[in-house]
């Protein structure tokens, strides 16, 4: 039988605040992080509601002990390497290069958050200025190179972008080489910042809420946008007791499976994400009945929403309760299936079903609503759902350690 | 240690005639002007009709190389597909964020957001397949073609009975990606022709390059053309390290060094990346040696040409005159090695087998 994978550290930024205790706080608050941009300077910083973290890049880089202004690291990176810090003081640097390491790390559009703002200067005819610090940072791997070199590791990596699925499957694909011995132990999740270029993107597709989502509720508008970082350090249970760590889950199963429908909407009737939960749930060789809190996408788009409530009813009846917390960091896209998950792992912990927010009217096509108030219920196992474009569909499972 | 995993069907479009091949890599194809673009191939065999109209080259091309293999292997609908991308559709990328800055965020199409999405075309490819198995997409430099292959062989050694994995890669040069690396000396400011790229080593830069390639994967000998042993992969390595994997790979695998028949080398002309392959050309006394980019020119996922390359001199046990760097008359060839270095850092190295 296959070694049990567990989660021994975690590190997240997300519009909540830097870590653990302020994220946790303003979830058992009910306090959402959505507000107008500061920071983004976009057309649309007075109309939309974003999930932007609180910090600007000066006051990131100082937190990291990095110079301000021009640094040649994008804000992707900077949220991505404080939450690994996070990972590091509790494990240190010493461990983490004791034996072979995975980083396995997500994001969306890498530096686009830097490069949007000097494209017209890479495109001109100059040849010299502060935009050459950064003309090496448009890809994904940008960020996962920048990491490593900063705390002086020597990970195996890889870099994942399967849009708003990527750092769930960044966790999968760390279980997978720690399962075949590739490596002993995998630091795994995503990263993204605000750019223009996504905002304007899901703008043109015209799915983004004005006002705070409401993931759920028949009069739901659309997404908010969001950014942050959230990353797991996974090894093998033995590993981990061995070492004397804290075991804050297991986790238990996954499944990537694609829709094969559309390059951005779902299968209407949820069938793809209803495979997607199965076959995660036959992963960790459990039943559905087995599940005592279900994580859900909850984009609050239309289809998602639509898609996804099928899925769940269908396959857990109105007993599971479920929620989105969307409507607390927004949509943080490549980071937001680590963030949910490290969510997941901590209402799993603390027994607590995390509540969805806004929540007043219930959708007509199915019976089921979302949780809307913070209980406490014993939990065994929870899953958490990632569904990204192409038809790129995560289910993860953690259970109790 | 992962089994290995089998090449059924190997496909590519590049700056080469690799994908309606008749001879192998005849005529040649070169440039003058330090850029490779692909040889276009009738992208409406194989995409959708419908969404055609829309779609970027690197989509085309992607889609295209991946219906080919498939169909090559007799297979409609794989169990996983698994792609690596250096930069995904960059020209549906600049379109947008150049639309976006003109227009000053206004009135913008989605379409080229859409597609910019790294994974738009593993998506695309599910759909047009009816594939619902796993799939996932590396964009990861000098690296995305490899952990695609690796990931790969983790999903095939994992796998109960047989499975088919759809692997491969693409990238395309844009105009303004050209231009925008000249600003960082990607490229060679005399301008060689590009068969000439290698013996003119002594100098900074490469020549840019584009193509797609895309292998139907599995984890069962029969009918296979080759095998893949063994991925490695490093990242600002120092050179001994890349050397101890060389002799770890030969070691896993019960090979001696001159077991190699043949030394495929991603030499891309430029003097500061030369000595990696200084260095195996040491380690490894093949009397065959052969270069590629002089045929693709140099992108992030030049490698899944290499692999193309590796698998076709298997199956027809020939080394073409034209990625001759140094030759001896091998008597077969059972065991190429791939040596790989793209400009930001990375080194990799590939083992592939007669099946």
């Amino acid at each position: 039988m296959a070694d049990r994978i567990v989660v021994s550290a975690i590190g997240i930024v997300s519009a909540l605040g830097l870590g653990e205790a302020a994220n946790l706080q303003a979830l058992l608050d009910k306090k959402s992080g959505l507000r107008h941009p500061l920071h983004l300077q976009t057309a649309y910083a007075k109309e939309y509601l974003m999930g932007e973290v609180r910090m600007s890049n000066d006051e990131l880089s100082s937190l990291l002990g990095l110079p301000g202004g021009d640094n040649g690291y994008t804000r992707t990176t900077l949220l991505a390497m404080l939450a690994i810090q996070q990972i590091i003081s509790q494990v240190g640097i010493p461990f983490l290069q004791s034996e072979p390491l995975a980083f396995i790390n997500a994001n969306t559009v890498g530096g686009m958050c830097s490069v949007e703002n000097m494209y017209l200067e890479f495109i001109s005819d100059k040849t010299d200025g502060d935009f050459l610090k950064y003309i090496d940072t448009l890809d994904c791997a940008e960020s996962t190179l920048n990491i490593a070199k900063h705390f002086k590791l020597k990970p195996m990596m890889a870099t994942i972008s399967t849009a708003c699925s990527s750092s769930a499957n960044a966790l999968l694909l760390g279980s997978r080489m720690i399962q075949q011995g590739l490596v002993k132990r995998a630091i795994c999740g995503g990263c993204d910042s605000l750019s223009r270029f996504t905002v304007n993107g899901f703008a043109s597709l015209k799915n983004v809420s004005k006002t705070a989502c409401k993931p759920f509720d028949r009069d739901r508008v659309g997404l908010n946008l969001g950014e942050g970082a959230g990353y797991l350090l996974l090894e093998k249970e033995e590993d981990a007791i061995a070492r004397g760590a804290d075991i804050i889950a297991i986790f238990s199963g996954y499944s990537n499976s694609n829709d094969a429908y559309h390059a951005t909407a779902p299968s209407p009737d949820g069938s793809a994400a209803y495979r997607t939960m199965e076959r995660a749930l036959k992963k960790a060789k459990l039943q559905a009945s087995d599940i005592s809190y279900v994580n859900a996408h909850g984009t609050a788009t239309d289809t998602n929403d639509a898609a996804e409530s099928k899925a769940i009813q269908n396959m857990f009846g109105n007993t599971v309760p479920f929620s989105s917390t969307k409507p607390y960091t927004g949509h943080t896209l490549a980071a937001a299936g680590a963030i949910e998950a490290i969510f997941s792992i901590w209402a799993l912990r603390n027994d607590t079903i995390l509540p969805n927010l806004n929540f007043t009217t219930g959708m007509e096509d199915v019976s089921i609503r979302p949780a809307t108030d913070i209980t406490q219920h014993p939990l065994k196992h929870v899953l958490s759902n990632s569904f990204g474009f192409g038809g790129n569909n995560v289910s993860l499972v953690f259970s109790k350690a | 240690m992962m089994k290995p995993v089998y090449i059924l069907s190997a496909s590519a479009i590049s700056p080469q005639h690799t994908f309606d091949r008749e001879q192998f890599l005849q005529p040649v194809m070169s440039s003058d002007n330090g850029k490779l673009y692909v040889v276009e191939a009738d992208y409406r065999q194989y995409v959708n009709p419908v969404a055609i109209r829309r779609m970027s080259k690197v989509i085309k091309m992607g889609i295209s190389t991946a219906m080919n293999a498939l169909q090559q292997a007799g297979i409609s609908c794989p169990d996983a597909i698994i792609t690596g991308t250096g930069m995904g559709s960059m020209l549906d990328m600049e379109r947008f964020l150049k639309d976006m800055i003109e227009l000053k965020e206004e009135a913008l199409n989605p379409t080229y957001f859409i597609q910019s999405t790294y994974n738009s075309i593993n998506g695309w490819i599910a759909l047009q397949t009816k594939c619902n198995g796993y799939n996932q997409t590396f964009v990861h430099r000098g690296l995305s073609l490899e952990l695609s292959l690796l990931d790969a062989q983790l999903f095939l050694t994992e796998a109960e009975e047989k499975q088919t994995v759809l692997a491969g890669c693409f990238d395309e040069m844009t105009e303004e990606y050209f231009f925008i690396k000249n600003k960082i000396d990607y490229w060679k400011k005399e301008i060689p022709n590009s068969l000439d790229l290698i013996r003119h080593s002594n100098t900074k830069g490469t020549i840019g390059g584009e193509g797609a390639a895309f292998f139907t994967l599995t984890n069962e000998r029969g009918n296979a053309i080759c095998a893949i042993k063994e991925i490695k992969t490093f990242q600002d390595a120092e050179l001994s390290e890349v050397q101890s994997g060389i002799h770890e790979l030969l070691q896993a695998h019960h090979l001696n060094p001159n077991d190699i028949d043949v030394l495929l080398c991603g030499m891309n002309g430029d003097c500061r990346q030369q000595a990696v392959y200084d260095m195996a050309l040491q380690e490894v006394p093949t009397p065959t040696v052969t270069t590629f980019k002089q045929l693709t020119g140099e992108y992030a996922t030049a490698s899944g040409f290499a692999v193309w390359l590796a698998s076709e001199m298997i199956r027809t046990q020939q080394v073409p005159e034209t990625i001759t760097y140094r030759k001896s008359n091998t008597e077969a060839i059972k065991n190429i090695l791939i040596l790989n270095h793209y400009i930001t850092g990375s080194t990799s190295l590939i083992l592939i087998s007669q099946a």
